[in-house]
């Protein structure tokens, strides 16, 4: 439980002096009243460990559990969970020579301290009992480094999602790296789309393209919008594993909503959804992606339909339907931008299939478009092995480069700085 | 006992409260003589490439926009990038500000019921924004819209082609605020003479050298110890500071009276205030050259690094020492003249750490090693910094390494010095559960 309140305070003048300590005196009081926290009589892990998902990279394996409200209170002494902080429990098995290092960043670039968790535990005038929670809190967290031939588990705190929980986990050697992506359930929530999403993995090995010219025109065939009108974009080639990693690296959250389902691909809704939010979650960017019927050299393509909504951060909420931005080439410029500092992403290319859509005139609003774009569909491959930026390729197919470099000479000719 | 409590802390609270009445008078800074934003650039070149910035004041931007950008939290960067090389490079946005504004969403902040003037408005902002890609033999100008920062800015410009990167970084003073920020200096200042200056070739005697330094930031005065310096950071503008940059480090204001009377009331509303400012520690006989900041969610949620440059290089890169915490809250205090103060995680290796973590996603971060230096300070004797928040600590300091050519997370070194290899977090500072 948070014993915290927050209220607006404008201190000008005396009037707002007497607020100011009326304020304080009864937060005193209140968190007077708030010593409540008691350690758990019979915490393990047993349970956790239990229904733990596993995978393995070389020699090592990693461990994973979502803790729901019920584990958290056996846990912690209390529901965590109701913060909005998130406990994972992981554990690491390293079989390897190196001494391992796992990087919290790369989970959630907004993850929390132990300690951070435990402070609105805390209550006034009890530094004893406060100790005491923090060391209980610092005990169960996650401590690196993972000897070689060790093993080492803890808690992870980080932000909810919905649905489905996708854990990246990147262990740092000696030039080394071990990067994992488990799908994790969500205890109380349905974990339908992920396990779809494997279904439809496993199918789309019955067409494997090995040529790439082939490939680039199989990419040029598939759909070129979602029935709800919504164009699809964006091709991610790559493992699902690699493809995660990269989006969770720069702050990607698995989450759907009602709007989300209302676009339609190969006849049924995105198996997943990923949304990037601002600060104070506030709504951003969105990703809804499908898995493709076709392989290329035996690895998945994902067709992505991305966008960002009207009003975006400024929006007061995101809570109602959902409105496409109209300028559907800027979100997808920017996620490239975004993915090149991911290490994940290996080579770019552009292919057609989207049709180009005009902008409408600013001053003809009535004869509107949904969105404007230039037709082309970004591809995107993804490697495991974290790659440095300099390291990423472009492909010449559509020569998009050329053609952007053509305008912009163009618009450079024409234009004057700042204008 | 806890009434005695009850009644200082109002006392407290008084006190501030009669001073931010006090503060409320107090008026905006003298406004910088702002000579136009295209003459004041800053200009950097590498082989073909000639790239310029400036950063807008608020009323620059609101006169090329014709909204109060500043007011949405929004600041343009104005660039400029000249390319006599054969292949075309592209701009990356996320390298200036990671939660940089695309210009559809910064005119959606100024959307209004009118559908004619809000397209009017997008693509006002379009026009304006830089558009890649910057063909061979061709310049192109124009803005990126990131987070405001007041001050000083730190600008990164990552511009690529096809497996090549070209990086160029630059500190713009943005107008309006302190004429004679010092950061703007931090950077490029000469604080030594060559005969001060000691360069560092063999690592042991490095890190022996590292070692001996203080263990703590002081007072002015230098009579007592603060927070424990538990950062080295190696390399400049053009290594260490694109590492920042790229990971959302920005400088913060120095402690002013105006920023005092927005960080309280920042702190009483829980509202997120990205440029709280963070009161000056000493080392050298200095305040920090360099204080950065990285916001999270709320001005409770941040971690704060400052930075003194030292008289060492290490293979002619200069070193940095630096002190690092994570704030876990804000609390009021009378042991800072600013009466406000970041409630800092007493468990700054945990800081540390993260720092070193987010770095390795940075692509300039090449080397990590540990050294002594800090003293041990156990969980249950913490030592206190000097506005009396108990810290504790395994006694060691990071030393991170940056080198301009990007790296990649898999090829990071760590250096044999402290710990194991990799082995950043020692347990002697914390207990194990059911202890």
């Amino acid at each position: 439980m948070r014993c915290a309140a927050a209220g607006y305070v404008y201190p000008n003048g005396l009037r707002q002096t007497v607020a100011v300590m009326t304020l304080v005196v009864a937060l005193l009081l209140l968190t007077g009243g708030c010593v409540s926290w008691q350690a758990p009589a019979a915490a393990n892990d047993s349970a956790l460990r239990a229904r733990a998902v596993s995978d393995t990279v070389r020699d090592v394996t990693l461990s994973a559990t979502v803790l729901g409200a019920a584990d958290s209170e056996q846990l912690f002494g209390t529901n965590i969970n109701g913060t909005g902080v998130q406990p994972i429990w992981i554990e690491v098995r390293n079989n390897s020579t190196h001494t391992l290092w796992l990087l919290r960043s790369g989970t959630d670039p907004s993850y929390y301290s132990p300690l951070e968790v435990a402070w609105p535990l805390h209550s006034k005038f009890a530094k004893k009992s406060n100790a005491r929670i923090d060391a209980y809190y610092n005990a169960l967290d996650f401590k690196s480094p993972v000897p070689p031939g060790g093993a080492r588990s803890g808690i992870l705190f980080v932000n909810p999602y919905k649905g489905t929980y996708v854990l990246n986990v990147d262990l740092l050697g000696q030039q080394s790296s071990y990067p994992f992506t488990l799908f994790l359930p969500i205890p109380g929530e349905h974990n339908v789309l992920a396990r779809e999403t494997f279904v439809r993995l496993a199918d789309s090995a019955q067409n494997n393209v090995q040529n790439l010219e082939l490939f680039r025109a199989a990419l040029e065939q598939l759909p070129c919008c979602a029935s709800g009108g919504d164009p699809a974009n964006i091709v991610f080639v790559g493992d699902i594993n690699d493809i995660a990693a990269a989006l969770i690296r720069r702050g990607y959250r698995v989450e759907a909503n009602e709007s989300d389902t209302r676009q339609r691909i190969f006849e049924r809704p995105p198996e997943l959804v990923l949304r990037k939010r601002g600060q104070g979650g506030v709504p951003a960017n969105w990703l809804r992606m499908w898995v493709a019927p076709l392989r290329y050299q035996d690895k998945p393509v994902i067709l992505v339909q991305s966008g960002r909504p009207l009003g975006g951060r400024f929006a007061v909420s995101d809570s109602g339907e959902l409105q496409l931005h109209p300028n559907v080439d800027e979100s997808r410029n920017l996620l490239i931008q975004d993915l090149m500092y991911s290490g994940g992403l290996a080579q770019l290319g552009f292919v057609g299939g989207v049709g180009a859509v005009p902008g409408t005139p600013a001053d003809n609003p009535d004869n509107d478009t949904r969105y404007h774009t230039d037709g082309l569909r970004a591809v995107l491959f993804f490697v495991t092995r974290p790659l440095a930026i300099s390291d990423i390729e472009t492909l010449d197919w559509v020569p998009f480069l050329q053609q952007r470099e053509a305008e912009a000479a163009v618009k450079n000719a024409n234009k004057q700085p700042g204008e | 006992m806890e009434s005695r409590h009850a009644i200082s802390s109002v006392l407290v609270v008084t006190l501030i409260a009669l001073l931010l009445a006090a503060c409320v008078s107090t008026g905006p800074l003298p406004e910088d003589e702002a000579k136009d934003y295209k003459a004041r650039l800053t200009t950097r070149s590498d082989g073909g490439l000639t790239i310029a910035t400036s950063v807008l004041s608020d009323t620059e931007s609101e006169t090329v926009y014709g909204v109060p950008l500043a007011e949405k939290g929004i600041q343009p960067v104005w660039i400029v990038v000249e390319n006599h090389d054969d292949i075309a490079y592209w701009l990356l946005s996320p390298g200036l500000d990671p939660n940089f504004f695309p210009a559809s969403e910064a005119a959606d902040a100024f959307a209004g019921d009118s559908r004619k003037n809000n397209r009017k408005l997008t693509q006002r902002f379009e026009q304006l924004a830089f558009k890649n890609p910057v063909p061979p033999g061709g310049t192109v100008s124009g803005f990126v819209l990131t987070n405001h920062d007041e001050g000083v800015k730190m600008v990164q410009l990552d511009l690529i082609a096809s497996g090549q990167l070209k990086t160029f970084s630059t500190i713009n003073t943005v107008p309006g605020f302190h004429a004679d920020y010092h950061e703007r200096s931090a950077f490029t200042q000469v604080r030594y003479t060559d005969a001060q200056i000691v360069n560092y070739t063999e690592d042991e005697a490095f890190r022996a050298a590292l070692e001996a330094l203080p263990c703590c930031v002081t007072n002015k005065k230098g009579t007592r110890n603060g927070d424990p310096l538990n950062l080295i950071v190696i390399g400049g503008v053009d290594d260490a500071f694109p590492a920042l940059v790229r990971r959302g480090w920005h400088p913060t204001e120095a402690t002013t009276a105006g920023s005092i009377k927005k960080m309280i009331n920042s702190v009483l509303s829980g509202e997120r205030y990205r440029y709280s400012p963070v009161s000056p520690l000493y080392l050298y006989g200095r305040p920090q050259e360099l204080a950065l900041q990285k916001a999270r969610d709320s001005i409770h949620q941040r971690n704060h690094l400052r930075l003194w440059m030292s008289p060492m290089q290490y293979h002619g890169k200069p070193v940095w020492v630096g002190q690092i915490s994570r704030d876990i809250g804000t609390r009021l205090t009378i042991h800072s003249p600013y009466l406000t103060t970041h409630k800092i995680d007493p468990d700054v290796d945990a800081a540390l750490v993260a720092l070193i973590e987010d770095m390795a996603y940075s692509q300039n971060l090449t080397k990590i090693g540990l050294v002594k230096g800090v003293g041990a300070a156990s969980i249950d004797e913490p030592r206190e910094n000097l506005t009396t928040d108990p810290y504790y600590t395994n006694g060691q300091r990071g030393v991170l390494i940056f080198d301009a050519t990007p790296t990649a997370m898999v090829d990071i070194e760590f250096l044999h010095w402290e710990g194991d290899e990799g082995g950043m977090v020692k347990e002697s500072a914390r207990r194990k559960i059911n202890q």
